[in-house]
């Protein structure tokens, strides 16, 4: 089901919603992010993409899981309970279909039939997500060349075609539908409409340049590639910091650590990343990867290969380009793909 | 730009044919235009990718730490600053080191000119001796460097190296005579629930990526404190830890800290990262007449003192 | 307010400063209670994280003493220590916490007197300046 909507009133009719907490994408001083629709803040859907990734929405950088209390009094004391939370109705507009596909792949970890994580899990359910299909990829995005697509319905209940002045929408599930009925002013949409939505298709499609030897990376032996002695000079400039970790959709890893305080306790999820020394730090004090070449190997082979590997099912990686554009030291994973494909 | 990265290839090449290094440190280009991949040349053969250009930010003192064999690295006057505290730190030794001279003309400010061009994707930027062009998919803009240049290069008063082994090309003019600090005094004049306030609000945006500590050479500390169990600073983001990380972190660098500018370049959320490191540089300034790295015969000003020092104590 | 008492951390080096509390004691000159005092064995022995850390753990105040400059028992150190806390207590001015309440003093061991009037004058002026109220950690804030 196709409707269309003038832009001007689509982002009116986004203010007037009560139902949802609506996260739209906002110029902020040098970049965009999504952030909570409210009277003051005002969207901008005429960005490239946010320069951090909406997994925040579902999967917070800082979270509290349980809490306890230390205090003899209490009746529930030293005992973890958890942390009463709001899971509202949310609804991200303006996802890019990489952020959106990328939230599928998550989904393997946080949801499958071994583990529910019930945070992750029920944020998720709660979340409607309203796509905007991309015009012009930035020359940092390679979705096509992971499985993804600038127009991808994957992980979306709605996608939003940018036609100018006005927005096509196709409607993709329930979710998707309920929320659009409370935009009251889309109408249904026209047959030109639709048609030069499926040529923008095309010509975004062609826009992007990057090429990654998917099908010669995948059936590489993973020993092969872990024991090539390209890491050593691919490693070079990284400086471990985690930026690529923190802007990417599709890690997912965190630490969890209690802090007391008085006699109340928290046991917090914060982010953490496979770039920081101390990640694979053990309590007896070894660290198997301590050298530098080592954790950068890690990155790469977890996104490429061991998770191929482990779920059969793509790459950990949606192509979004994010990674590329933030990193001080110009880490290129499309190079480093290559680089791998071909050893 | 140009001429700085050809004598950079003849000095490189040299070095290796007279086997005075065993590997060179330097920029090379890479798939975005504002940040050139640092890289190491082992090889005579591969001495064709360094570059030089104005958007070489980073410190690349940050990746001697540790090194063993003997390096050829470039070396603009901050930088070279940064290698003096190191060879004073015991991080690295002189005779380690051959350290080609950059008379910097100061760094471009990636996201003043990304906004110049109202967020086009830059493809490449052309330099020349004062102006430089944006290439985008269908625009070319031309601007001058002088209106684009890095907050800290400014008002840079060591932009020539003051050590090195052989340099470019020739010094160019300091910008300022001493060190300037409008922004440090706007703030200190706040009253302090206005001061509070604003020093919040201008890391409310930090997620604790640890890309500025990263690219620091100071920090090279095996284990950060902020990774230590005892005493636990909280990992979280919440704005308390967050504080005391970067406060910390910023008196870790006082009297070290040659204000090259890398932890506010490389800083996704684009804090302006130095204001604390600033205003201890100003103090150190102010009080003991000190800056960092200016001579391999001073000790760091935290672990020096003299007998008439400033004294408040009561 | 009358019924809030400060809570002010001292870090006094064992060699000087703390011998000074010493002699106020057996002098039995009066101070206020409301000192918790850390013996290290030198002024230097105080990092800028023990300073952060009183603060974070809600020390209204955080007092360091030491031996006078020229006679550290460890020769040296409060030279060091003397440069590193100007500089912190500038610092910690500039983030938002009032200069007031880091007090830095030179004490030595025959100084009972001046331990007690020292003291006095921390809590007076902190009991003025009243509870701290920034850079406390408490529950972390988070979703």
């Amino acid at each position: 089901m196709y409707k269309v909507v003038e832009k001007k009133e689509w982002t009116d009719s986004l203010y007037h919603i009560k139902e949802y907490k609506i996260y739209v994408p906002v110029k902020e001083s040098y970049y965009h992010l999504f952030r909570l629709l409210t009277k003051d803040v005002s969207p901008d859907f005429s960005f490239s993409n946010t320069r951090l990734s909406p997994k925040s929405i579902i999967f917070p950088q800082s979270e509290r899981m349980f809490e306890f209390s230390l205090s003899e009094d209490d009746p529930d004391a030293f005992v973890l309970k958890e942390a009463k939370k709001q899971y509202p109705l949310q609804a991200v507009v303006g996802i890019r279909p990489c952020d959106a596909h990328a939230f599928l792949i998550v989904k393997k970890n946080f949801d499958n039939p071994d583990s529910k994580d019930p945070w992750w899990t029920r944020r998720y359910e709660n979340t409607t997500f309203i796509g905007l299909g991309c015009n012009s990829p930035a020359s940092t995005c390679f979705c096509t060349e992971v499985g993804g697509d600038p127009f991808n319905e994957m992980g979306l209940d709605a996608l939003m075609y940018d036609l100018g002045d006005r927005f096509l929408i196709k409607v993709l599930t329930d979710k998707g539908k309920t929320f659009l009925d409370k935009v009251k002013a889309c109408s249904e949409a026209k047959q030109e409409d639709i048609e030069k939505a499926e040529e923008l298709k095309c010509s975004s499609r062609s826009q992007i340049s990057a090429k990654i030897p998917l099908k010669e990376l995948l059936s590489k032996r993973i020993l092969e590639v872990f024991e090539a002695p390209i890491w050593n000079e691919i490693s070079f400039p990284c400086i471990n910091c985690g930026i690529c970790t923190y802007v990417c959709p599709t890690c997912w890893c965190f630490d969890i650590q209690d802090e007391v305080y008085k006699q109340k306790g928290d046991r917090i999820r914060n982010w953490d990343s496979c770039m920081f020394p101390i990640f694979t730090l053990h309590a007896s004090g070894h660290n198997p990867r301590a050298e530098k070449f080592r954790r950068v190997r890690q990155r790469f082979m977890h996104k490429l290969k061991y998770y191929p590997e482990k779920y059969g099912d793509g790459v950990q990686c949606s192509g979004c380009g994010r990674c590329i554009r933030v990193c001080p030291t110009n880490m290129d994973i499309r190079e480093i793909a290559n680089k791998m494909a071909s050893i | 730009m140009e001429h700085y990265t050809y004598k950079i290839r003849d000095i490189a090449k040299r070095l290796f044919k007279e086997k005075k290094i065993d590997i060179f440190i330097g920029y090379e280009k890479g798939t975005n235009p504002f940040f050139p991949r640092p890289v190491l040349i082992s090889r005579i053969e591969d001495v064709d990718r360094l570059v030089w250009n104005s958007n070489c930010g980073l410190n690349l003192c940050n990746y001697l730490t540790g090194r063993k064999e003997k390096i050829g690295i470039v070396a603009n006057g901050c930088t070279s600053r940064s290698i003096v505290n190191h060879i004073l730190e015991n991080q690295i030794t002189r005779d380690q080191l051959y350290i080609v001279g950059i008379p910097c003309t100061g760094i471009l400010d990636h996201r003043r000119i990304q906004a110049a061009v109202n967020d086009k994707e830059v493809f490449e930027i052309k330099e020349s001796t004062d102006s430089f062009k944006v290439v985008g998919k269908d625009f070319e803009e031309e601007f001058i460097k002088e209106d684009y240049l890095q907050e800290n290069c400014v008002t840079c008063t060591h932009p020539n190296p003051v050590i090195y082994d052989e340099m470019v090309a020739d010094p160019v003019p300091s910008r300022a005579e001493r060190p300037v600090y409008e922004d440090v005094e706007e703030i200190e004049s706040m009253p302090i629930e206005k001061r509070r306030f604003h020093i919040q609000k201008l890391i409310k945006d930090c997620i604790r990526c640890y890309a500025c500590r990263n690219v620091c050479p100071l920090c090279y500390c095996p284990t950060c404190f902020v990774d230590e169990r005892i005493p636990y600073f909280g990992k979280s983001i919440d704005p308390t830890d967050t504080l005391t990380f970067h406060v910390l972190r910023a008196f870790h660098c006082a009297g070290r800290c040659t204000d090259c500018g890398a932890c506010e370049r490389v800083c996704p959320v684009a804090i302006p990262i130095r204001i604390f490191i600033k205003k201890l540089n100003k103090e150190a300034f102010e009080i003991f007449s000190w800056e960092a790295g200016l001579s391999l015969e001073q000790k760091p000003l935290l672990t020096a003192y003299r007998k008439d020092d400033y004294d408040e104590f009561l | 307010m009358s019924e809030w008492n400060p809570n002010i951390v001292a870090f006094l080096c064992n060699w000087c400063s703390y011998g000074a509390a010493d002699l106020a004691g057996v002098s039995r000159l009066q101070y206020p209670p409301y000192f918790k005092i850390i013996r290290v064995p030198c002024s230097s022995r105080v990092d800028a994280r023990f300073v952060l850390a009183a603060f974070r753990n809600g020390a209204d105040a955080v007092w360091i003493s030491g031996c006078h400059p020229g006679d550290c028992h460890y020769i040296e150190g409060n030279y060091y220590a003397r440069r590193r806390f100007i500089l912190l207590k500038r610092l910690l001015e500039f983030i938002g916490i009032e200069p007031e309440r880091l007090f830095l003093s030179w004490i030595s061991s025959a100084e009972g007197t001046k331990f007690a009037e020292v003291a006095n004058m921390i809590a007076a002026k902190v009991k003025e300046l009243g509870p701290s109220n920034f850079f406390i950690k408490k529950r972390a804030e988070v979703s």
